[in-house]
């Protein structure tokens, strides 16, 4: 038992170092069994770089600092590790700049002539070349001291605010007032102007639009009729259509003729009608007046009377014949 | 009351307030003294390595691999907008390893291996086997003390940095699949200040609440008195003091550690 717990608990204790470690040379990318290249460079000031920052040529990462330890006349020598892959620029030296805006730093390598015109990285490098194995190197200012400067010039531009409003006195504000408000009323005057002529100017292009639109609308016809005429002459219609418009004039001559003497005929239909009018007119009087069979039977009522009373006693012998048969009907077979 | 009695309470108070101390003060000689019976207490380290060690990691791993997860969206939460998103990394690694590896397994640990010390010498002491022991010449420190002080001051940082470990994956999975980070962006965050004082700076915590956890547990488990009542007060005092001493002993490393060093 005693040996069972020995073990595992040994185990566990080599496990959790094995990972510990391994995970921490991991994380800081440790490099065993590789060969480096050592490049040392000096500096005024090292600003924020620490053991681990990583160098850059050309943007690429290509190793990182190592160590760095203060020099003789207040300089300070960095050790960079590179791979061996990397090649140095011609004229190489080192700046120490800020990656981000959050206090992440890098060292670039690169040429000389890449570096610009600042003229304290310029002192810098200058300062710094001694010869030899050691690159050159400059420190580029840092988030807070690019801010110091910039408060620094707000201040300049504050005094500078302050000359102008010295010599900004009460008669330069009138004049500034009444300048200000004579543009005011040019202006308006202008705007007014330019109002008007934009109704103007609406009304002209409307017109000139829709005069345009005729002419386009014109022109489509005439192209039309262009086409057509182009067509029917090349297709034999206009012939056609002159004999057609032969045949339709010599029917229509036949139709007139037709019409004539219908007309005619209609016109002794006319008399005839008119005759018929005037003897039906004259019957039509006399039956009114009286005159006549026919005039005595509509306009004298003792002939309707006459026949009320036959009709009632018509009546009256049907029902009595109704009633008693015998009286008037003697049927005898023997 | 007479000037006599106030007198009397005065110096009794006195006395209490200090007797602690100097109970604890004498527990420690007599570990010290314990060690050097080396023959005594090294046959039961490793019994007490797995326990306390061993048979935690379950526990620490759940509540690494979980703290990781959240962390990374706390982070995320935290940082829209302003701050890139890679810096969740960065937070991820630092707050792991440097505090909550440490301090939230130190302080399960303390209700685990802390209570089950108490328990264990408490039931020992009030069932007299103790006294059995003194009886047979072992001396209690050196056979009951001294091999869980030793086995919690050298498990701990390794349970701790295997913590530390699984809540880092734990951060970086969930960064991946959560956050939508890429795992070069995080692991961009993760190195970018990442340093091995980060991961000694844990360990060594973790390694001063593992010595307090079981110096805490093996105190109150010896001074229980009665029966299975005083276990159990052992029990309790014993998770109690233990939870305590690991954030005053982690106020302690921070100030002493890392007030004015520079990354």
């Amino acid at each position: 038992m005693k040996r069972a717990n020995d073990f595992v608990v040994g185990l566990t204790m080599l496990i959790g170092a094995a990972i510990i470690v391994a995970a921490t040379l991991w994380v800081k990318q440790a490099d065993f069994g590789r060969d480096q290249a050592i490049v040392t460079a000096r500096f005024r000031d090292v600003g924020g770089v620490r053991i681990g920052t990583p160098v850059v040529i050309r943007g690429v990462r290509a190793g990182k600092i190592e160590a760095m330890e203060l020099s003789d006349s207040a300089f300070v020598l960095a050790r960079m590790s590179l791979d061996p892959e990397a090649d140095l620029p011609v004229d190489a030296v080192v700046l120490l700049n800020e990656s981000s805006l959050f206090g992440e730093w890098q060292a670039t390598i690169m040429s000389r002539d890449a570096v610009g015109r600042d003229p304290d990285v310029v002192r810098q490098i200058s300062e710094t070349s001694r010869g030899g194995d050691v690159l050159p190197g400059a420190t580029l200012p840092d988030i807070a001291r690019l801010t110091a400067v910039a408060g620094r010039i707000a201040g300049d531009v504050a005094s500078v605010a302050e000359r102008v409003q010295v010599a900004f006195d009460e008669q330069a504000a009138r004049d500034l007032r009444l300048s200000v408000r004579n543009f005011s009323e040019l202006s308006t005057i202008l705007a007014q102007t330019v109002r008007e002529q934009s109704n103007n100017m609406t009304t002209m292009s409307a017109d000139v639009r829709g005069g345009v639109q005729s002419l386009v609308r014109s022109a489509e016809l005439l192209r039309a009729v262009a086409e057509r005429v182009d067509s029917s002459t090349t297709r034999g219609e206009v012939r056609r259509i002159v004999d057609d418009a032969a045949e339709a004039a010599r029917q229509l001559r036949e139709t007139s003729r037709r019409l004539v003497g219908i007309s005619e005929q209609l016109g002794r239909s006319q008399g005839k009608l008119e005759s018929f009018l005037a003897t039906s007119d004259s019957i039509a009087q006399k039956i009114n007046s009286g005159n006549g069979s026919l005039g005595l039977m509509i306009n004298d009522p003792t002939l309707y009377r006459n026949a009320d009373s036959v009709l009632r006693q018509l009546s009256v012998l049907l029902a009595d014949v109704q009633k008693n048969p015998r009286r008037y009907i003697s049927l005898r077979i023997f | 009351m007479t000037a006599a009695q106030g007198i009397t309470s005065l110096g009794r108070w006195g006395r209490e307030r200090v007797e602690g101390m100097g109970r604890s003060g004498r527990f420690i000689g007599y570990t010290l003294v314990g060690a050097r019976d080396v023959s005594t207490w090294w046959p039961q380290t490793t019994l007490h390595a797995r326990e306390l060690g061993v048979r935690s990691l379950p526990i620490a791993m759940y509540i690494a691999l979980f703290t990781g997860i959240v962390l990374s969206l706390l982070a995320s939460y935290s940082f829209t907008g302003a701050v890139p998103l890679y810096f969740v990394g960065t937070l991820v690694e630092k707050t792991i390893t440097m505090e909550l590896a440490p301090v939230l397994t130190g302080l399960a640990l303390a209700g685990r291996v802390g209570a089950n010390i108490a328990a264990e010498l408490g039931t020992m002491r009030v069932t007299e086997q103790v006294d059995a022991l003194e009886t047979l010449a072992y001396d209690p420190y050196a056979y009951l003390v001294v091999p869980r002080i030793l086995s919690g001051t050298i498990m701990f940082p390794v349970v701790v940095g295997l913590a530390m470990v699984v809540g880092i994956l734990a951060g970086w999975m969930a960064s991946i699949a959560l956050l939508g980070i890429s795992s070069e962006e995080f692991l961009k965050g993760l190195r970018l200040f990442f340093t091995t004082f980060d991961v000694r700076y844990g360990l060594v915590k973790s390694a001063s609440f593992g010595t307090a956890v079981t110096w805490i547990g093996c105190m109150q488990g010896l001074s229980a008195r009665g029966g299975a009542q005083g276990v159990g007060q052992a029990a309790t005092s014993a998770v109690v003091y233990s939870a305590v001493m690991i954030l005053i002993l982690d106020a302690f490393w921070a100030v002493v550690w890392l007030l004015g060093r520079t990354p």
